[in-house]
């Protein structure tokens, strides 16, 4: 049996289940690669001193997969060595401590995998159009990150 | 068969007059969703409008949308627009969605 080259691909979803690092890091794992860098974003159980009950993510999803597809090309172009990204967003309600986001990237050496996982992340935040909901015990609260340059910086 | 009469008017009917309108899609994304009290639905909007004037055109079917108005942008055609003088073309059925601040990640 032979192998393909194996062509460098990117594994793009968004789903309501319960993302698995597992599931995420395989899919990016390949003959040609020594290092696999991931990131796991989790949701947190306070904000400000209130107490977080869960989180609710949605999402525009036809433009969220294709601006995650742009950041896929972007960090080819940046690091041409990468070989397989992996981005894994979750929808609907999350509870505390699971993970909101995995991202997976593989190359031949470490140092491109861990730059471009941490491109991948923070271009995500900055671009991406999904939105998380914070549920507190007596309220709740649209989350804006600081990296959207259209959200108000002042409260 | 073709009648030059301007950029938007590819395929449009004889009727012109600088007033012409199209149906698109209106997405609305997270506090602009409870703000307007829905997810999605069709408004008729001139085809040739301003990023600006296309935010007023919204805001007079949902007034409490004007609430978060410094802090949206659009996604025209899933393209990012800042609401301002940019001239936009619409075409029948074009998305245009309503996008707070994200908070992705």
């Amino acid at each position: 049996m032979e192998e393909s080259e194996d062509v460098p691909k990117d594994f793009i979803k968004l789903k309501s289940e319960k993302l698995s690092v597992d599931e995420v890091s395989e899919l990016v794992i390949s003959p040609y690669c020594g290092a696999v860098s991931l990131f796991i974003g989790t949701t947190r159980n306070n904000f400000e001193g209130k107490k977080v009950i869960h989180l609710e993510y949605e999402a525009y999803t036809s433009m969220a997969e294709t601006e995650i597809k742009k950041i896929c090309r972007d960090i080819r172009q940046k690091w041409p060595s990468v070989k397989h990204i992996a981005v894994h967003h979750r929808l609907g309600a999350v509870p505390i401590t699971e993970a909101s986001v995995i991202i997976a990237v593989s190359s031949p050496h470490r140092a491109e995998s861990l730059e471009a996982v941490m491109y991948c992340i923070n271009t995500l935040k900055a671009s991406v159009p999904i939105w998380k909901k914070e549920i507190y015990e007596d309220e709740s609260s649209w989350k804006e990150n600081k990296e959207c340059f259209w959200a108000n910086s002042e409260k | 068969r073709r009648r030059r009469r301007g950029p938007a008017a590819e395929g449009s009917s004889p009727r012109d007059g600088g007033s012409m309108r199209c149906q698109v899609s209106v997405l609305y994304f997270a506090r602009s969703a409870e703000l307007a009290g829905l997810r999605c639905e069709t408004l008729s909007v001139p085809r040739e409008i301003t990023s600006l004037q296309l935010w007023e055109e919204i805001v007079k079917v949902h007034p409490r949308l004007a609430l978060i108005r410094d802090q949206v942008i659009f996604a025209v055609r899933q393209e990012y627009v800042l609401l301002g003088d940019q001239l936009l073309v619409l075409q029948p059925g074009d998305e245009v969605a309503i996008i707070p601040p994200i908070s992705g990640g």
